[in-house]
């Protein structure tokens, strides 16, 4: 029952994948970085995604308290935080909030500060979208993993 | 911060498990690569893809500490991979120290030995067993190669990094095969360097001698000491007596005088007193006065010079991969024609990626093509379009009936006949960026198609202000490409180099393809989804202009300085008098924005490859009178460059090939509801 527990898991991970790549939270890199993850790093997508997720936690923090101060005028610097976080987040894959990335960069190019922050809040929360749905993502492959690793006593002879 | 990340902030060095420092057992594995960049996350990644390809792999986060490894490693890495964006250094900047202090031959020579095993097995696999006798691979060395990464993919961006010595451009995310193909770069340069040499011989030693002066002084610039090199040499020249003689003699040459330092402002201030007196007529003691610097000699100058012109030459075969880049076929059709440019032969067998069919069609194509008049060229085109299109759409009309349609319609102007027409030029740009057709012909239907979209376009560019629009402008291309996905099955043997395509908003290759698709897209969905299609259209365009603007003028200039020897080499007068009378206008924006502009009849089919990159762009945003005017000329440069370089045959497979690059299924997801999230 376990081992089919297994395939079960298999197939509810792929639908959840499919799910994303359908609503365009994840693209194409994302497997890329599933393919880069083999024997010799057998977690290597999650390390990543948990990489990324620290790092863009920072650069959330720091956009959010750019854009709140009174006298807000460093635009350089915002795009510069941008530009970091499009380049990781194009790097693994998420789709969605790499184009919303690049219409807050757009905005912030225009000096365009409400603009800003609507895009800001976008981000927020579309980061959270993708957080939620890739720590569902990692659990399954968890358990997946856990039960593919089960194995039934062979009975010799 | 992690203690993983504490780690990384300084360098990691980590190996490709199998290699092995003597026995490798294909070329790239082993390969150095040094990856810079301040993003963790992509800097992991980058590693974890170098570690799949066998490279042997240093990752640092930090600029500064990567040009303190450079230094004090120096020779020990084949390609420096560098992000454009960082806190400590801006990327531009990292490549002009490793160009300006590393780039040396005269250093790059002291390379490990490591790098020249590399480079055997290198060549072995290039020209097939071709064993480089090893003073010869003394004397040519390797320099260090350079590759800038960014999310920033606006055109002058770019460019920027071409005049910077970049060798390649890489737009995030770097995916898996591109990295797999940096490989080329160094390979390219061993050859290039090599046939320079048999070249230039007396030349290239005269200039060592002068450059020896030059290596004398020890400074803050160069972390090697020329006792330290000395000392190196010496423990090589061990190896070979032959070599040891060689060496000696460089040694010798390593004079006294104090070593000028070409100071990143120094070389700009040398850099302008060229512009200003041209590269033409630029002599080392005109420069002298020009820079007016107390200390720096005439022979200094002149050893500069001489290295500069040597740069702009490695620059020119850069500037044409980059075309190819922008084309959207990262490192590949660019990399393809440079190399081909220069060594046809070897770099096609080395490429083997070359399918005989393909080959074949070329050939027959090639063969015919001297007898050209403008219609026969359309024809061919088309037919070419067939062959190679063939692998790629296995939809099931026939592809030659797919492309068979425009020439039939090119002649007639009938706006009515757009949707063919369009289709067929944007296939032409698209795909190879070059087939001629005859853009005389079919460029008034499409100029005015082109004069519909841009009022559009220029209407997005004014409103810009709005996010929606922006969005929309991201989205537009995605669109589309799903669309073009659905058209074309994912059947492909090159898995897509050009995703990253779709995440670029206004990238500029994105404009090509786009470009393309949202033409099948005209053809494949009625006349409803039309609507639809222009504005994607004008969404991609904002790329493009910036595009034509600031480039194809530089490409132009390449055309001007080797227009006459293409008129004089063509066959068809008609299409070079078409080139030459559309070049004067762009002549002024050439000499504004290209300082390094490349006269030398070397650059002659250099330049025409240019415009081979170059032709999709212009022909992207037809609208404007001279945009269909240059995009004419390019047409025909191209079309006298084929006629013209027929030797170079076996080129052209190369640019067969990539049109293969895939678009692997999976992107086929829309992402509509994304975009509805701004409204």
């Amino acid at each position: 029952m376990l081992g089919l527990g297994a395939d079960l898991l298999w197939a509810d991970m792929n639908r959840l994948l499919a799910f994303l790549f359908h609503q365009g939270v994840l693209d194409e890199q994302f497997l890329q970085l599933q393919q880069l993850q083999d024997h010799t790093s057998p977690n290597f997508v999650s390390e990543v995604v948990n990489i990324y997720f620290h790092e863009s936690e920072k650069l959330l923090t720091n956009l959010r308290s750019l854009l709140m101060e009174r006298e807000f005028s460093d635009y350089k610097k915002m795009e510069i935080h941008l530009n970091q976080f499009i380049g990781s987040s194009s790097s693994i894959g998420a789709k969605r909030v790499t184009s919303i990335c690049i219409a807050f960069r757009a905005a912030s190019e225009q000096d365009n500060r409400a603009g800003c922050l609507r895009a800001l809040e976008m981000l927020e929360h579309e980061y959270c979208y993708l957080k939620n749905k890739l720590h569902e993502l990692f659990q399954i492959e968890q358990q997946r993993a856990l039960a593919a690793g089960v194995r039934y006593p062979v009975q010799h002879q | 911060m992690p203690a993983s990340l504490q780690k990384m902030a300084h360098s990691s060095t980590s190996s490709g498990g199998n290699y092995n420092g003597s026995a490798v057992s294909e070329f790239p594995a082993g390969l150095r690569v040094l990856v810079v960049d301040d993003d963790v996350t992509t800097l992991k990644i980058i590693e974890r893809m170098s570690l799949r390809c066998h490279y042997r792999v240093t990752t640092c986060s930090e600029a500064t500490v990567a040009l303190k490894i450079l230094r004090e490693r120096k020779g020990c890495f084949d390609v420096v991979l560098s992000d454009v964006h960082m806190p400590d250094m801006d990327g531009y900047k990292l490549l002009e120290h490793v160009g300006l202090e590393m780039d040396l031959p005269v250093i790059s020579k002291h390379l490990s030995l490591d790098c020249r095993i590399t480079l055997v097995v290198d060549v072995s696999m290039l020209v097939s067993c071709f064993w480089y006798p090893f003073s010869v691979m003394l004397k040519i060395g390797f320099d260090l190669q350079t590759a800038v990464m960014s999310v920033d993919d606006r055109t002058s961006t770019v460019m920027k990094g071409i005049r910077h010595g970049a060798c390649d451009y890489f737009i995030k995310p770097v995916r898996l095969e591109e990295l797999r193909n940096i490989w080329q770069h160094v390979a390219r340069k061993f050859l290039n360097e090599h046939k320079e040499h048999d070249d230039f011989g007396s030349i290239d030693d005269n200039d060592r001698n002068a450059r020896g002066n030059d290596d004398n002084d020890n400074n803050s610039y160069v972390v090697g000491t020329t006792k330290g090199i000395v000392k190196e040499q010496k423990k090589r020249s061990n190896l070979k007596d032959e070599v040891d003689v060689e060496l000696e003699n460089d040694d010798l040459s390593t004079s006294k005088k104090a070593r000028v330092v070409w100071s990143v402002e120094l070389h700009q201030q040398f850099v302008s007193a060229v512009n200003q007196l041209g590269l033409d007529k630029a002599v080392p003691k005109r420069i002298l006065e020009l820079m007016n610097v107390t200390g720096l000699t005439r022979e200094n100058v002149a050893s500069h010079l001489q290295k500069f012109r040597l740069y702009l030459k490695r620059l020119s075969g850069v500037a044409q991969q980059q075309n190819g880049m922008l084309n959207r076929v990262p490192g590949t059709i660019e990399s393809k024609l440079a190399a081909t440019g220069r060594y046809d032969i070897e770099t096609l067998v080395a490429s083997g990626h070359v399918s005989p069919e393909t080959l074949a069609a070329l050939q027959a194509e090639l063969l015919g093509h001297p007898v050209t008049n403008i219609m026969p060229t359309v024809d061919q085109t088309a037919l070419v379009h067939a062959s190679v299109h063939r692998p790629k759409h296995s939809r099931a009309d026939d592809p030659t009936e797919a492309y068979g349609p425009p020439h039939v319609n090119f002649p007639s102007n009938s706006v009515n006949n757009f949707p063919q027409s369009i289709f067929k030029v944007d296939d032409s740009s698209s795909r190879y960026g070059a087939w001629p057709p005859s853009n005389t012909l079919g460029s008034v239907s499409r100029g005015r198609l082109g004069i519909l979209n841009n009022n559009t376009v220029i209407d997005l560019l004014q409103h810009q202000q709005k996010h929606r629009h922006q969005q929309k402008q991201q989205h537009f291309p995605i669109h589309d490409q799903n669309r073009s996905i659905n058209v074309q099955p994912s059947c492909m043997v090159v898995p897509a180099q050009s995703s990253d395509t779709f995440q670029a908003v206004n990238s500029v290759a994105s404009v090509n393809k786009d470009c393309s698709f949202d033409r099948n897209a005209i053809i494949d969905y009625s006349q409803s989804s039309e609507k639809s299609n222009n504005s994607s259209s004008t969404s991609q365009y904002p790329g493009g202009n910036t595009k034509a603007t600031s480039i194809s003028p530089l490409m132009s200039s390449f055309s001007v300085g080797s227009s006459n020897s293409n008129i004089q080499q063509s066959q068809n007068s008609t299409s070079t008098s078409g080139a030459t009378r559309s070049l004067p206008s762009h002549l002024p924006m050439v000499f504004r924005q290209v300082p390094y502009d490349i006269k030398s009849t070397d650059s002659l089919d250099q330049s025409c490859l240019r415009n081979l990159g170059f032709v999709g762009k212009a022909n992207c945003v037809p609208s404007f009178e001279n945009k269909i005017e240059s995009s004419a000329s390019d047409f025909s440069h191209r079309k006298v460059f084929m006629a013209s370089n027929c030797n170079t045959v076996k080129e052209e497979p190369d640019l067969i090939r990539y049109p293969n690059v895939g678009h692997p299924a999976l992107q086929n997801y829309p992402s509509h509801d994304h975009s509805s999230g701004f409204t």
